[in-house]
């Protein structure tokens, strides 16, 4: 599902005229894009658009609809801060509501006329004379001042490398890329993988299923769901007391930062999550066998914390098997195992996740001196404060490297990075900056900031392997600290660290 | 099928009550016999996990499929469906009949044709003499062969011939009844003496093991009775006290019987394998030395060898007369 594409901009072949000018390009249209473009948007600042690769605005909520989906944060706190819904049906959302929101949303603040749909990027380059990113996309070039990328991480669904999986005759889907018009009533399902897609979707579609085999390489730490509908007197109540919703939010916030001190600070104080991980898996599942193999090995937290209460009674169910032994191939009409046991199975669910270290868009991205971002980043992802790389002037990234979460909101960390990136944005309008790039130096410096705060923290010590990490073994996903640090180093641009060139020059300001 | 593969498949069997058994369906399709195996009391289809291991060349081979599964309400199979008809009486109707049924009910679904060998141990054993006594025409053209480990035809139940047996006969009922309206308490009482406790295995020895049983026969048997309920402990306790089919074996007179028992055997005594071989004149008995009641687990070599002999029989299509 990766595009392969590397179509140079100048060799499309297309006409000159049809190139677009804008000012700001926005790549993604998911929380991370939306929020970009209703800040700007907001403060009168239109002349942007925003390239969606879909036909519809939503991004990670809009393409993982498989049964069962759901957000594992709250939706008081998972949600816009300037747009919250005192209408929430349920305290922890299903896809299809947060879809509902984030559509609601882009239409309340007027941002879905800024969106090119269908508009999938094929190539982006910073053409240095021209002081402008060249965008091809598969609706047409855009060239455009500055160029923000919010493709997420979460976006490009990755497949794993299983031999014979293209000779399978029956259907293979993905879990972010579920085919709903496929009927799974009565068939003999195998689903690979066992993270939070596979979580959720297991005990969705087992009653319905002839049997299911669940293929697990590491088991997770699983922890009950606190969900519940939201009672219509509570809606009534956020409607008719002002911050009450913040309050809750806030409260919620507050609760969740709480689990950093055990994941970045003290791994001690996870124990008692581990502890509540334990009862749970003991009180749902009676048989020691399959107790065993649903017992991680490694320190909860090291790998995403996984929230269910249906997940363990839908494995032990009398038509569902945990497999632990590694696929060794597919044939047309069955997985095999690595211990010579052959499943018959009709359909594949591949709950095997997404590009997150590797992000594709990088390989797409290519600045000054023509590299791409991949190229760049291929010992490592590089940036300063998450959000921009040296050698690419007027990019930004928004939910790029370091700045994932495990235990709390993701639309916290996109709302700090939309307000920097706003705020260069603004500062190169007030000093009349065509030009704005970051410097190696700064990038170095959050660097060891994010190594020395990874250091000891249950993600490198937990004694896993994750996708939080890259082949290197170094955390380039998550953000190792509390998230309001962050926003704190992200409040403002840090105009320091930034080399400007002004309007009609091609030069470099000279440092004061 | 490709060779060096063993085919598995998961298997739900929903019976018309709606209680769904737990099958594993190990083998082709098309393999000349198959073999049901149906566990005991407070255990699950892992108390055949060593004698399916000495099959399992035969499956692999093509020349077996295998169906391991779970009794109602043990390992993964459910009690009946809250919403079918006559639930409210609960538990107390129930008997091994339903066992019985229920084995009818896998044989339909997952093995519709072609011949059969049964295996069965203590309530597993009791479970094909209820299948026997109720669908008696099953017994010859379908299925061709049985082993009887550890069980008894009846008799279980104290004679009431002491006023100590008249008691623990009077209290019976309310004793389940007690037990069941306080499975969570006992459950959380249970979870005190789990099965790596030292005093628990040696409970476990005691009661159901014998002289040569190895500590880690032991704990396996004790950790897949830790994983059973009180529910099921207490449900089928009175029915495994009324189960009485010695006048109803006659259909097991049509096929090849092996009966196999431990000498140090406490739960199902020697006598009630006799009682078995003398009903059932064709039958072939083994009494193992120095074992209790876990045969399966304690000389797995020979029930093996007993299932083996008679999937011979069975394939080679004598099905006695």
């Amino acid at each position: 599902m990766t595009s392969t594409l590397e179509t140079h901009p100048t060799d499309s072949g297309r006409p000159a005229g049809a190139v677009r000018e804008v000012s700001v390009a926005i790549i993604g249209s998911g929380f991370a894009g939306l929020g970009m473009a209703i800040a700007l948007e907001r403060r009168g600042q239109t002349d942007f658009v925003v390239l969606e690769r879909a036909d519809d605005v939503g991004g990670t909520w809009r393409d993982n609809t498989y049964p069962g989906a759901a957000c594992d944060v709250q939706s008081n706190l998972y949600s816009f801060s300037f747009a919250q819904n005192p209408d929430w049906g349920r305290s922890y959302s299903e896809q299809p509501e947060i879809q509902a929101y984030l559509q609601a949303t882009a239409d309340r603040f007027d941002v879905r006329r800024h969106c090119v749909f269908g508009a999938d990027v094929t190539a982006a380059r910073w053409d240095d004379a021209a002081q402008r990113w060249l965008v091809s996309t598969t609706a047409g070039e855009f060239r455009a001042r500055v160029l923000i990328s919010a493709a997420g991480a979460l976006a490009d669904p990755a497949c794993p490398d299983i031999p014979g999986l293209d000779t399978f005759a029956g259907t293979v889907m993905h879990s972010a890329r579920w085919n709903s018009s496929h009927d799974l009533t009565g068939e003999r399902v195998a689903v690979i993988g066992t993270g939070a897609s596979a979580v959720q979707l297991v005990p969705a579609i087992q009653p319905i299923v002839a049997s299911i085999a669940v293929y697990q390489r590491t088991p997770a730490w699983v922890v009950p769901r606190t969900d519940h509908p939201v009672q219509p007197w509570t809606r009534r109540l956020y409607r008719l007391v002002p911050g009450l919703q913040n309050a809750i939010r806030g409260f919620l916030y507050l609760f969740r930062e709480f689990l950093v001190i055990g994941m970045a600070k003290n791994r001690r104080f996870l124990e008692p999550v581990e502890r509540l991980a334990k009862a749970h898996l003991h009180r749902q599942v009676r048989d020691p066998k399959l107790r065993r193999a649903l017992t991680p090995d490694y320190t909860i937290g090291c790998k995403r914390i996984l929230i269910s209460n249906d997940y363990f009674p839908a494995v032990a169910a009398p038509n569902a098997e945990l497999v632990t032994a590694g696929l060794a191939e597919i044939r047309p009409h069955s997985v095999v195992t690595t211990d010579g046991v052959e499943r018959p199975t009709e359909t594949i669910v591949l709950a095997t996740g997404f590009h997150v270290t590797d992000l594709p868009i990088a390989g797409k991205i290519r600045g000054r001196d023509g590299r791409t971002l991949a190229d760049v980043w291929s010992h490592g992802m590089g940036s300063n404060r998450s959000t921009a790389v040296a050698g690419f002037p007027n990019l930004f990234l928004l939910v790029g490297p370091n700045v994932g979460v495990g235990h709390t909101s993701m639309v916290y960390m996109i709302e700090s990075q939309v307000a920097y990136v706003d705020d260069a944005l603004k500062t190169m309008d007030a000093e009349g900056l065509a030009v704005l790039e970051t410097t190696l130096e700064a990038q170095e410096a959050w660097r060891s900031l994010i190594a020395r705060k990874s250091r000891g923290t249950v993600w490198l010590a937990g004694g896993c392997a994750s996708w939080y990490l890259d082949r290197h073994g170094h955390n380039t996903t998550l953000w190792p600290d509390f998230t309001f640090r962050f926003r704190k180093l992200t409040r403002t641009l840090d105009r320091e660290n930034y080399v400007g060139i002004p309007a009609g020059t091609q030069h470099p300001e000279v440092a004061a | 099928m490709s060779a060096g593969a063993l085919l598995r498949r998961v298997a739900a069997v929903r019976t018309p009550d709606g209680a769904v058994l737990h099958a594993v369906v190990d083998g082709s399709d098309d393999a000349p016999v198959t073999l049901v195996l149906a566990h005991g009391w407070t255990l699950a289809q892992a108390a055949w996990d060593d004698v399916a291991e000495l099959v399992t060349p035969r499956v692999a081979a093509g020349e077996l499929r295998l169906i391991r599964y779970d009794q109602r309400g043990h390992g993964r199979s459910t009690w009946r469906s809250p919403t079918s008809p006559g639930h409210a009486s609960e538990v107390a109707e129930l008997a091994i009949d339903q066992l019985g049924a229920d084995l009818g009910e896998l044989i339909d679904q997952l093995a519709p044709t072609g011949p059969v060998v049964l295996a069965g141990h203590s309530m597993g054993g009791m479970t094909i003499m209820c299948l026997a006594a109720a669908r008696a025409e099953l017994f010859g053209e379908r299925v061709r062969g049985v082993a009887l480990v550890s069980t008894s035809a009846g008799d279980l139940a104290p004679a009431g011939k002491t006023a100590a047996e008249r008691l623990q006969l009077k209290l019976t009922p309310g004793v389940v009844t007690v037990a069941i309206s306080a499975a969570r308490t006992l459950e959380r009482m249970r979870r005190l003496l789990p099965p790596t406790n030292p005093r628990h295995q040696k409970l476990v020895r005691e009661l159901l093991y014998g002289a040569d049983a190895t500590d880690e026969m032991v704990i396996a048997g004790a950790e897949i009775m830790h994983a059973s309920t009180v529910r099921a402990f207490a449900a089928f306790y009175p029915a495994l006290g009324r189960h009485d089919k010695r006048r109803h074996l006659t259909a097991l007179r049509n096929v090849p019987v092996e009966i196999l028992v431990g000498d140090s055997d406490q739960l199902t005594p020697q006598r009630h394998s006799r009682q078995l071989a003398e009903a059932l004149p064709d039958a072939a008995l083994h009494v193992a030395e120095r074992t209790g009641h876990m045969l399966p687990q304690e000389r797995a070599q020979l029930v093996a060898e007993a299932i083996e002999r008679l999937l011979v029989a069975a394939t080679a299509g004598r099905a006695a007369a």
